[in-house]
């Protein structure tokens, strides 16, 4: 899929910016992350980086998503967010889906990584 | 020993030792008188083990061997048929696979509740809860298909009263064995009491294992069976995947595992800003040696020096240890999953290898496939 291709995928539609905005940040490769929900309204004005920033942030969190912000700040030191492959940047909606709840109610869905870089691998025949 | 006891000849115990029905022969009948009337036979000693033979309903047996050193030699004797017999006492009471051990090893245990919890979906919905080591097994039981017969091995494997039993017969034999009574006997009946013997010695050299069986079992006594069930099969097995997180056991003895996640398909983008979709492959680490990830198959990537399989990756600032430990291994498998898919720089053409082919002559690996 080229980047061109990834954008008008990404692309939403005018209705659903009336939708709520779900925000997962995920430590690594792990299978769960940090969960923060934005209502219609609150969020299309934002950058990506600042709702982010806002759910990392958040106060009144349990033992478990406490775990989890450690977890993605350990990440950050030195890593970036990304979201489908890319740094983020722009508005969430640039980078959302639609999905539904199995109750049927549709909202809109951003999962963003945190991941720490890792450079692995060198030219050895310059290194060496 | 089988034809022996198969031959229908009739043997004498006497003294711990078997009489063989000595051949009728003129010449052997004369020497047996000789060594009757000159009072050979009995020697000098008292001791019964003296006779060397011996009359009985007007028929002559001749010494064989002691019974007891048969038992106790029989893994020597005849390997194959002791352990024959061994399995044979093992199925009886359920001690055949080294079940017990598996079910508690602490390794195992670890990649289950702790490691494999991080790469999993555990919760539904927004809600991000710890999942207890029953809601894991839950999860799994819902997530892998258990093949019936371990719902009832699990049964089988909470009943403890046999183990007891063996391990009160054990302690009131007290390490010697009830030889048969003297006198005429058939190879039948030798042979049933040759089998219950050699099962005696077989759970009596195996009484630690027992031992700890019961200790194991009983502990799991209050788990639910449908849990049992599923800590059977993955201990059976040694091998489970889900979500993409998984491990196989590559050796019970040393308690090695391959833990291992999948990378998923990804691209990456050469010097030139073309894209290259890569195929899944599976990130591992060993338990027994945690060093660098690996890549378990064949591959190719800038980061592997070779196009073959169980590659370790190349990678920046990362110390090996010798320590397995839970954050160690997440750790090991991130840095190999976050090297492989974010890892290469195209501008910099980081790696053993540049995706787009360079104009120097140095022998690398072609890309060229994966370009879309």
């Amino acid at each position: 899929m080229t980047e061109i291709d990834l954008k008008k995928e990404l692309q939403t539609d005018e209705s659903e910016k009336l939708l709520p905005l779900v925000l997962e940040i995920i430590p690594g490769h792990a299978a769960e992350g940090l969960i923060d929900i934005y209502e219609p309204g609150s969020y299309a004005a934002k950058s990506l980086k600042k709702l982010c920033d806002k759910t990392l942030n958040k106060k009144n969190l349990s033992i478990e998503e406490q775990l989890i912000v450690e977890d993605i700040k350990r990440q950050l030191d030195g890593g970036k967010l990304l979201s489908r492959g890319q740094e983020i940047e722009g508005t969430a909606l640039e980078y959302a889906v639609s999905e539904e709840t199995e109750a049927g109610e549709k909202y809109l869905f951003v999962p963003i990584r945190a991941i720490k870089p890792q450079e692995g691998g060198r030219r050895h025949w310059i290194d060496d | 020993m089988k034809p022996l006891f198969d031959s229908g000849l009739e043997l004498v115990v006497e003294s711990d030792f078997i009489y063989f029905p000595l051949l009728f022969d003129p010449d052997i009948e004369k020497e047996i008188q000789t060594v009757f009337h000159s009072g050979e036979n009995t020697g000098q000693s008292n001791e019964p083990e003296s006779k060397t033979v011996i009359k009985l309903e007007e028929k002559y047996f001749i010494k064989g061997f002691r019974l007891d050193a048969l038992v106790k030699n029989y893994d020597v004797i005849d390997p194959y048929s002791y352990q024959t017999m061994k399995n044979e006492c093992f199925r009886r009471y359920q001690l055949m696979r080294e079940v017990d051990g598996m079910i508690v090893d602490g390794t195992l245990r670890t990649i289950l509740f702790q490691v494999m919890p991080h790469f999993i979906k555990k919760n539904k919905g927004l809600k991000r809860k710890k999942l207890s080591d029953e809601e894991i097994l839950d999860l799994v039981g819902q997530k892998i298909d258990i093949p019936e017969s371990y719902f009832q091995e699990a049964k089988t494997f909470t009943d403890i009263a046999p183990l007891k039993e063996i391990l009160k017969n054990i302690g009131n034999q007290t390490g010697t064995l009830e030889l048969p009574e003297n006198g005429l006997t058939s190879g039948r009946k030798l042979q049933d009491w040759f089998r219950s013997a050699v099962h005696a010695k077989v759970l009596a050299d195996e009484v630690e294992r027992i031992t700890k069986s019961l200790q194991v079992r009983q502990q799991f006594s209050r788990i639910k069976p449908e849990h049992i069930a599923t800590l059977l099969y993955i201990a059976d097995a040694g091998a489970l995947e889900i979500d993409g997180f998984g491990f196989i056991r590559k050796n019970a003895d040393r308690k090695e595992y391959h833990v291992y996640k999948h990378s998923g398909d990804y691209v990456l983008k050469d010097y030139y800003g073309r894209n290259y979709l890569f195929p899944d492959c599976r990130v591992a680490v060993s338990t027994y040696m945690p060093s660098k990830p690996f890549v378990m198959e064949k591959y190719k990537h800038p980061f592997l020096l070779e196009y073959k399989s169980g590659q370790e990756i190349c990678l920046k600032h990362f110390n090996p240890t010798d320590e397995m430990t839970t954050q160690r291994i997440i750790d090991t498998l991130e840095e190999g999953l976050t090297a492989l898919r974010y890892g290469y720089d195209h501008r910099r053409r980081n790696g053993y290898h540049s995706l787009d082919k360079l104009w120097v002559h140095i022998p690398t690996i072609d890309f060229d496939d994966y370009l879309i």
